[in-house]
């Protein structure tokens, strides 16, 4: 059934009940991406007064209660509310059934079920934040956030419970629409990496948050009626809650950075205007990461108290995950090797993820090391790790796929020099931020302090510095991406020349996605011919 | 009964049937992990503590344990005879079958509800009137974790319960049509037998000996 | 699924019942816990291969069902891989704190 040649998505029907009822994943993921807005800029505020506080070695900005409250709400709000379903939930919605030749997801109902989730659980998260928060961490370690901590531990952990089970549905969608939905000749060896790290994003989603939800249980079972299964007030073991918390929260890194991989593994072959090097390597080591980042949640217990046969092993495997990733990259650098390429916003976002998620890994293996753990955990050291890969990998992942898939997503060109000053000046703030604090850690500044010896202060200046740059390069895409969509000149449906089955059909994409069901004949990426030749037959 | 309209997102009405089935699978796998994750729990405890564990189980009550898991055991054996009979076409006999399971199902509540008040007329509810004095603080955990775990899984079988309820009256009164439903809810009622199948030696028939 | 087949699944899992809480009372050590898991884990074999019919299920779906239990046991192994080494003792319980 053809739709009407100007009738897309966007303006098929009207009103507010057509989107929020909509069960079409091109419009939920719009819905998604409005609540993921929303939390990135929440959690942004909080990083902000954090980083204002630390100019100084005083405490400026209120209560050392005040700067715990601050720090959790960062954290609780970013990994959960921003990070975790960030690329999955927008583009992965809208992309991934394109990217297949699916009309749309398994079971879109479903997939709609789960944005009420994630808006209900992000309400109530919110709701505890305004109330007065949480000082516990992110992390809600026992007995303190169970039996001495005050605030709105329950509000606070409810939500995020309830938006657990948004993720859930969310994977378990992607999976089987993978699995059963693919168009006529597209083999799983034909499709697009992001499809491949979507689906082991999945894999994650589904496998590692039903354990969230049962430890989030126990520990709501533990506040509310005072018995101590984790405490050692009946004997209970506090160990127990850290291996049953990161045994998800561990592989939930991995959710929040195979998505930012995907999105690099299709831009880089794009704009180096070459084939990807290593497709089947790039991935198997997608699903090795999945797979093996489930056996490594040990490595933020080091100092804890498991045992040392226990940290030995969590040591090992973790060594070992780092392996999948290096392959990835050399791949996408070999991909770039002789390559034509094109310096577009997407590319220079793909260039930051690259040598940052670089330093981000390596620094994952020395924390790795048993022995520099020792010395480093719980200080900023382990701070700036996890920033280089979340922000300079993952949340980079986001804005090169943001800006690869916008043309397609709104039909809207956005001003190429605005973008590519935004990325570059986004580098550049995040270096200045982050690295100096890689040399605090070392030098022995704990994490989570909120005043401090007058000796580091000349680093947090730096690193505060670098954070006011950082948020302008953040802000300035709201403004021209805002722009593009009132003014902004309309796009083909494939204005970079790629090769994927979404850029077979016009920018915005008509509501059933395609007006023909494509025919895949050949593999992705041939950007070697001379002319990019497209995926589909009609294409 | 009118022809059923297909999702756009199929083209034939068994790609439906598969993809349906596997989104269950998936989602019961969902629901291993969210159990499993107590039973590690569980087992990581029952190495650490070692016999103090262990000795509180012999204070759950073994011969209602047992009736109970004879109970939902036939449960599942009626709800596969549902299936196999609404495969057959047939009308009367799966509704039979539902409501059977159901009242299985619905027995094994009643033994439940009658246990825990043993327990609690013994002093043995953790928050409400656990004797820790008498018992001590290592049996307060156990129960901790029978309560949770047999309550989690009361919680799930209630909805089973609904779900062949609702199942039994959409076939009796000709709504349902033809399809994967009546099996798909049985995926899920055997969940739910399998996941007590577990918890029942881990509950009940610890430190049961010596 | 024929009604036949269902019976024999149903007596086979009466029957292990059966057989497991016997098992409970005979003191075997450590062995009792293996053995009751060992029923258990015949029991849901019965009750995935014949009523959740997946022995004759595609290849996927029975991929699909044994991912949940093998991460899970996963789970069990490394957890346990700490506590099976502890050389630290539970502390006594003590009543007057919080």
């Amino acid at each position: 059934m053809h739709a009407p040649r100007n009738e897309t998505y966007l303006n098929a029907t009207v009103g507010i009940r057509s989107w929020l009822l909509t069960t079409d994943h091109k419009r939920i993921a719009l819905l998604y991406f409005a609540g993921i807005t929303f939390f990135f800029f929440v959690g942004g505020m909080a990083a902000t007064l954090i980083r204002l506080e630390l100019i100084t070695p005083q405490p400026d900005l209120g209560s050392p209660d005040f700067y715990n409250r601050l720090f959790t709400m960062h954290g609780i709000i970013m990994v959960w509310f921003f990070l975790i379903p960030s690329i999955p939930t927008t583009m992965g919605n809208f992309i991934l059934p394109m990217m297949i030749g699916a009309r749309d997801l398994a079971f879109p109902r479903l997939n709609l079920t789960s944005w009420y989730l994630y808006m209900a659980g992000g309400t109530i998260t919110i709701i505890a934040l305004l109330l007065g928060g949480v000082d516990t961490g992110w992390t809600f370690y026992e007995p303190y956030s169970t039996f001495y901590a005050t605030g709105y531990i329950i509000l606070a952990v409810f939500g995020i419970f309830v938006s657990g089970f948004s993720s859930i549905l969310t994977g378990l969608n992607f999976i089987v629409t993978v699995h059963k939905l693919r168009a006529p000749g597209m083999t799983w060896y034909r499709l697009p990496v992001f499809v491949w790290s979507t689906y082991a994003t999945s894999l994650i989603l589904v496998l590692a948050t039903p354990v969230l939800a049962m430890t989030l249980l126990m520990l709501l079972a533990e506040r509310v009626l005072h018995v101590g299964i984790f405490s050692p007030q009946l004997g209970g073991d506090p160990l127990l809650f850290q291996h049953m918390f990161w045994f998800y929260s561990h592989p939930a890194v991995y959710i929040m950075i195979l998505p930012s991989m995907g999105v690099i593994s299709e831009v880089v072959p794009c704009f180096s205007s070459k084939p990807l090097f290593g497709y089947e390597f790039v991935v198997w080591c997608s699903i090795a990461i999945a797979a093996i980042g489930f056996l490594v949640w040990g490595h933020h217990m080091f100092v804890a108290g498991q045992s040392l046969y226990a940290s030995l092993a969590f040591s090992f495997l973790s060594y070992l995950v780092a392996v999948p990733s290096a392959i990835k990259v050399f791949n996408w650098i070999a991909t770039m090797h002789e390559g034509w390429i094109r310096f577009d916003a997407p590319m220079l976002y793909a260039f930051g993820f690259i040598g940052l998620f670089t330093i981000g890994g390596l620094t994952g293996l020395f924390l790795a090391a048993l022995a520099v753990d020792v010395h480093v955990t719980d200080t900023y050291f382990v701070v700036a790790h996890f920033h280089y890969i979340m922000v300079g990998g993952a949340v980079m992942g986001y804005f090169a796929g943001l800006h690869y898939w916008w043309p397609k997503i709104t039909g809207r060109l956005y001003p190429d020099y605005w973008a590519r000053f935004a990325a570059i000046l986004a580098f550049f703030g995040f270096n200045l931020t982050f690295f100096p604090q890689f040399i605090l850690g070392y030098l022995g500044m704990p994490r989570r302090y909120q005043s401090y010896p007058p000796e580091f202060q000349i680093w947090h200046v730096l690193s505060s510095a670098g954070a006011s740059i950082l948020a302008v390069g953040y802000a300035l895409p709201l403004f021209y991406l805002l722009w593009s969509i009132l003014r902004g000149p309309r796009a083909s449906a494939n204005p970079w020349g790629a090769t994927g089955l979404e850029w077979s059909t016009r920018s915005p994409p008509p509501p059933e996605n395609f007006d023909v069901t494509p025919t895949v004949i050949r593999p992705p990426y041939e950007y070697d011919r001379g002319v990019p030749c497209m995926q589909a037959k009609n294409g | 009964m009118a022809e059923r309209m297909l999702g756009i997102q199929y083209s034939t009405l068994a790609q439906e049937r598969e993809t349906v089935t596997l989104g269950m699978w998936a989602f019961l796998a969902t629901e291993v992990l969210f159990f499993g994750a107590l039973i590690a729990a569980y087992l990581n405890y029952r190495i650490w503590f070692g016999a103090e564990f262990i000795a509180a189980a012999k204070m759950t009550k073994v011969v209602l344990g047992t009736i109970n898991t004879a109970v939902l055991l036939t449960s599942s054996a009626c709800m596969a005879m549902a299936v196999s009979t609404r495969d057959g076409g047939g009308r009367r006999a799966p509704v039979l079958w539902l409501i059977a399971t159901a009242l299985l199902g619905l027995m094994f509540i009643v033994i439940k509800g009658y246990e825990y008040s043993l327990e609690y007329q013994e002093q043995l509810v953790p928050a409400l009137n656990f004797d820790v004095a008498r018992h001590g603080g290592v049996a307060e955990i156990f129960f901790m974790f029978y309560f949770c775990a047999t309550g989690l899984h009361a919680l799930h079988l209630l909805i089973g319960i609904c779900l062949v309820s609702w199942l039994a009256f959409a076939i009796g009164t000709d709504r349902l049509r033809p399809g994967s439903t009546t099996r798909l809810i049985g995926l899920y009622w055997h969940f739910v037998d399998i996941v007590w199948i577990f918890l029942f030696p881990l509950i009940y028939l610890a430190g049961r000996n010596g | 699924m024929s009604g036949r087949l269902i019976l024999r699944c149903w007596l086979a899992l009466v029957v292990l019942l059966a057989l497991t809480t016997a098992s409970a009372f005979v003191p075997l050590g450590s062995a009792n816990l293996f053995i009751s898991l060992g029923i258990a884990f015949a029991k849901a074999l019965i009750v995935l291969l014949f009523f959740m019919e997946l022995k004759t299920s595609a290849a996927l779906v029975r991929v699909f069902a044994a991912a949940g239990f093998f991460w899970l046991m996963i789970m069990i192994a490394l957890t346990s891989a700490d506590y099976t080494h502890r050389t630290d003792q539970p502390v006594p319980l003590d009543r007057t704190a919080g």
